[in-house]
């Protein structure tokens, strides 16, 4: 097990360094003097200087890379062009937003999309499933940012009966609950589809296996079949799906941030790279990819702890 | 000693006798608290620099207004923007053109126990200015003399008619404590060293900023006791914010104007802040399928301005002629040398020879400047000019006239262009002066009238005459040809009926000055 997690977490270094190369050129290759559109369009030439100097953009390109990867490998992620604060605390700030949009999001998704995946496979070729996967297909087709449009106009504008915008007030727990149902309604609603119906697609097949079918013989109950033998089996791409899908939620969350006007990573990168606040964009992907990497080894060491045969796959 | 007994009956008589008076609103003042007033609003994104010299303007302004002292505010007069003294001055008078006497009023102290608000401060701050990023707005201070502990004169180095309402009145005219800025290190971001207004300001980076009581404060009293500013970058979220019932003032974009118009949120009004935008199609007079003025005057003549009003901006703006905007000195209402005149056009092209005229128009690649470029492209097809649009991100679009970028703006043939003004005509002149051509004067021509009449205007402290000067110099703008003066956006708020906003021309809210009507 230790040989398999060092071999992951130097996959992960790759992966960390490729997104570095990545992600610094992109935003060199973007046109536009960065500083001219920060400032606005009548900047003076003063304030070009200073802040141009202030994100080493006179220094050639390989000088302001490495001194880029130098910093991040130290754990520096730099400084905010404007206010000089630390990338790194400024990120923290809104990386608790974040996970707890993605947490509510897919908690509610796993809670509902799981069973109902379940009860898709136990039942198939019924009402219940049709009536499953046509809700399933539906909630995956539907774009999230529409249905995050239509809950906000109909239960905030219309009904009123949930906040619109925002994270609710600090240390009020029942008001940022609150704030944070639009939110995650709208960016859960479509893992609740695809949950129900990858569960649904691995649970029939474990279902048909031999294993499956002996457990029956020796006259296991339904529902022990079912939760001891069949969904631990069946649950295993699903894990996996769940851990990518999860880290993919912190770059996919942003349109829910942006609608709701609520604080988080994705908004502040949006918002970031609109002012062209390099040391932002990047301090913030780098976060956010580590976040990615951290969460898909999680579920990949969740799966082989469960199934061992995986650990000699990498 | 009597012990004090609380009988089952006691208890129900007294607790019927308190609700009976609070229904009948006769319970004294200490057992009924006054309900906290706030006043919810919006800011478009999170405070950077609050420090005036190297602030980046816009909202940080807005918090400066709250929380420090000015010499001078914005005036409405009508329809005319001037200016007064703010309640932190008990004089400002202008002795002669370079020399602005003030003297401060008695009692007002910086918080966190700095003392009292000084002349040597406003000299300090002002001072502070000459080397800062914002020095352009004190380029014509000299020195700021300190006559006394509240008394002081601005000197100026030569006369400059627009000091107060550029200056005094704006952003970079904030006055700073100079003990609080110094033992901060000369410099701040986004927290004020000290502050002498009704305000503290506090700050939740991505999620509101918020203005508490100042305990300090002996100024008068605002009517809202906290201003809660949400963050909401997007203004179409802001106006679903404001129709959820999350906030008390907002500002809107021309659609909703529109929709709001004919049937505002219940409870609601808009106000009108200023028209200091300006847009313009543009036009390079050097470039060789633009040099012959005929074919640019033909192009004056073949765009319908009201058409793009009424499509691109829902009716709501001012159609334009000229640069100065409305409210200010030097507003023209009429164009000299064009009107909407496709048959004109025609003739004018056939009079110069030009058959199956090609042209590009570069744009923003927003929605507005899209809609305009669309109808602009249908207006130059009915005379017989083929048009390409080309959509630019603000990055290139900001640069493609400037030399000093590269070589797009040999290839620039028409654009439309919008530009932000303060509330004096002199800002919006300056950009087009021969000076200017291949930084902002992207038309390129140059005229030595026009640039003698900017630096007569500067100097003119004669209402009557500065109007002349800048109407004069706007028509010669308009008889090169390279402009179709398109309209003058509106800054429009919508808000509760039962509060009265004061905004500035330019934008910023003044939380202290908002009522309950």
């Amino acid at each position: 097990m230790s040989g398999y997690i060092l071999k992951r977490l130097a996959l992960a270094a790759a992966v960390i360094l490729t997104v570095l190369v990545i992600l610094f050129s992109l935003l060199r290759l973007v046109p536009g003097n960065p500083v001219t559109i920060a400032l606005g369009p009548q900047a003076t030439p003063a304030a070009i200087a200073h802040y141009s100097a202030k994100m080493n953009l006179d220094q050639p390109v390989w000088v302001q890379f490495a001194t880029y990867a130098r910093n991040v490998v130290t754990g520096d992620l730099g400084e905010d062009i404007f206010t000089g604060r630390k990338v790194a605390i400024i990120v923290g700030e809104q990386i608790g937003y974040s996970l707890m949009l993605m947490v509510a999001a897919m908690g509610w998704a796993i809670v509902l999309g799981i069973p109902l995946g379940c009860l898709a496979a136990v039942r198939p070729n019924t009402w219940l499933d049709r009536i499953t996967g046509v809700l399933s297909v539906g909630t995956i087709a539907i774009p999230s940012f529409l249905m995050a449009i239509w809950a906000l106009l109909i239960l905030s504008v219309q009904l009123r009966w949930l906040p619109a915008m925002g994270a609710g007030e600090a240390g009020d727990y029942g008001d940022q609950a609150l704030h944070l149902i639009l939110p995650a309604f709208a960016v859960g609603l479509g893992w609740v589809g695809y949950l129900a119906r990858m569960v649904r697609a691995s649970m029939l097949e474990v279902l048909g296996e031999p294993f499956i079918r002996s457990a029956r013989a020796f006259g296991l109950t339904p529902q022990r079949v079912i939760f001891s033998y069949a969904l631990p089996v069946a649950i295993l791409p699903t894990i996996t799906l769940i851990g990518m899908g999860f880290g993919g939620l912190i770059s996919s969350a942003v349109f829910a941030e942006v609608i709701f006007a609520r604080p988080g990573v994705g908004k502040l990168i949006y918002d970031s790279v609109q002012a062209r606040n390099f040391p932002i964009v990047q301090g913030a992907v780098v976060v956010t990819t580590a976040l990615y990497i951290l969460v898909v080894l999680l579920s990949d060491l969740l799966v082989s702890w469960i199934d061992p045969r995986v650990r000699r796959v990498l | 000693m009597t012990q004090p007994t609380l009988s089952r009956r006691g208890f129900l008589a007294s607790g019927t006798a308190l609700t009976a008076l609070a229904m009948g609103g006769f319970l004294p003042p200490i057992a009924r608290a006054q309900p906290e007033k706030v006043l919810r609003l919006r800011m478009d994104g999170d405070i950077k620099i609050l420090d005036p010299g190297y602030m980046i303007g816009g909202i940080e302004i807005e918090a400066q207004k709250q929380c420090l002292p000015f010499l001078a505010q914005y005036k409405r007069d009508g329809d005319t923007i001037g200016w007064e003294p703010t309640y932190y001055v008990s004089k400002l008078e202008q002795r002669d053109p370079t020399h602005i006497d003030f003297e401060l009023v008695e009692g007002l102290n910086w918080s966190g126990g700095h003392g009292p608000l000084k002349a040597s401060d406003v000299k300090f701050s002002y001072e502070r200015m000459k080397k800062s990023e914002w020095a352009g707005y004190f380029e014509v201070l000299d020195h700021v003399e300190v006559t006394g502990e509240r008394t002081g004169t601005i000197v100026l180095t030569k006369p400059f008619a627009p000091f107060f309402l550029v200056t005094l009145c704006h952003g970079p005219g904030a006055i700073l404590c100079e003990r609080a800025v110094t033992e901060a290190g000369g410099r701040f971001t986004t927290q004020f060293p000290a502050v002498c207004g009704p305000y503290l300001f506090s700050n939740a980076p991505g999620q509101a900023a918020t203005f508490l009581p100042n305990p300090d404060w002996s100024g008068p009293k605002p009517e809202f006791d906290r201003v809660q500013a949400k963050i909401i970058t997007q203004v179409k979220a802001t106006e679903l914010a404001y129709e959820a019932g999350e906030l008390d003032c907002t500002q809107i974009d021309s659609d909703a104007v529109a929709r709001y118009r004919a049937g505002p949120p219940p409870g609601s009004e808009l106000t009108k802040a200023g028209e200091l935008n300006f847009m313009w199609l543009g036009m390079n007079s050097e470039h060789p399928k633009l040099h012959d003025i005929r074919v640019r005057r033909a192009i004056q003549h073949a765009v319908d301005v009201d058409s793009i009003i009424a499509a691109a901006y829902s009716n709501v703006a001012t159609k334009s002629c000229g640069i100065i905007c409305p409210g200010l000195i030097g507003h023209r209402t009429e164009t000299k040398f064009y009107t909407y005149d496709p048959a004109k056009a025609r003739e004018l092209l056939a009079e110069a020879g030009v058959n199956g005229l090609k042209l590009s128009l570069r744009t923003l690649n927003t929605q507005q400047p899209m809609l305009v470029a669309q109808i602009v492209q249908a207006n130059l097809g009915a005379v017989g000019i083929t048009l390409e649009v080309i959509p630019l991100d603000a990055g290139p679009f900001w640069e493609m006239g400037m030399e000093s970028a590269g070589d797009t703006w040999k290839d620039l043939e028409l654009w439309t262009m919008r530009f932000g003004s303060v509330p004096d005509p002199y800002e919006a002149s300056q950009w087009f002066v021969s000076s200017q051509v291949g930084n902002w004067n992207w038309e390129r021509w140059t005229n030595p009238e026009y640039d003698s009449l900017v630096e007569q205007g500067i100097a003119e402290s004669n209402p009557e005459k500065r109007n002349d000067i800048y109407l004069r110099l706007q028509e010669i703008m308009e008889e090169t040809g390279a402009y179709v003066w398109l309209c003058h956006e509106p800054r429009y708020y919508v808000h509760r009926s039962d509060i009265s906003v004061n905004v500035s021309p330019s934008g910023q809210q003044d939380y202290r000055l908002f009522t309950v009507i």
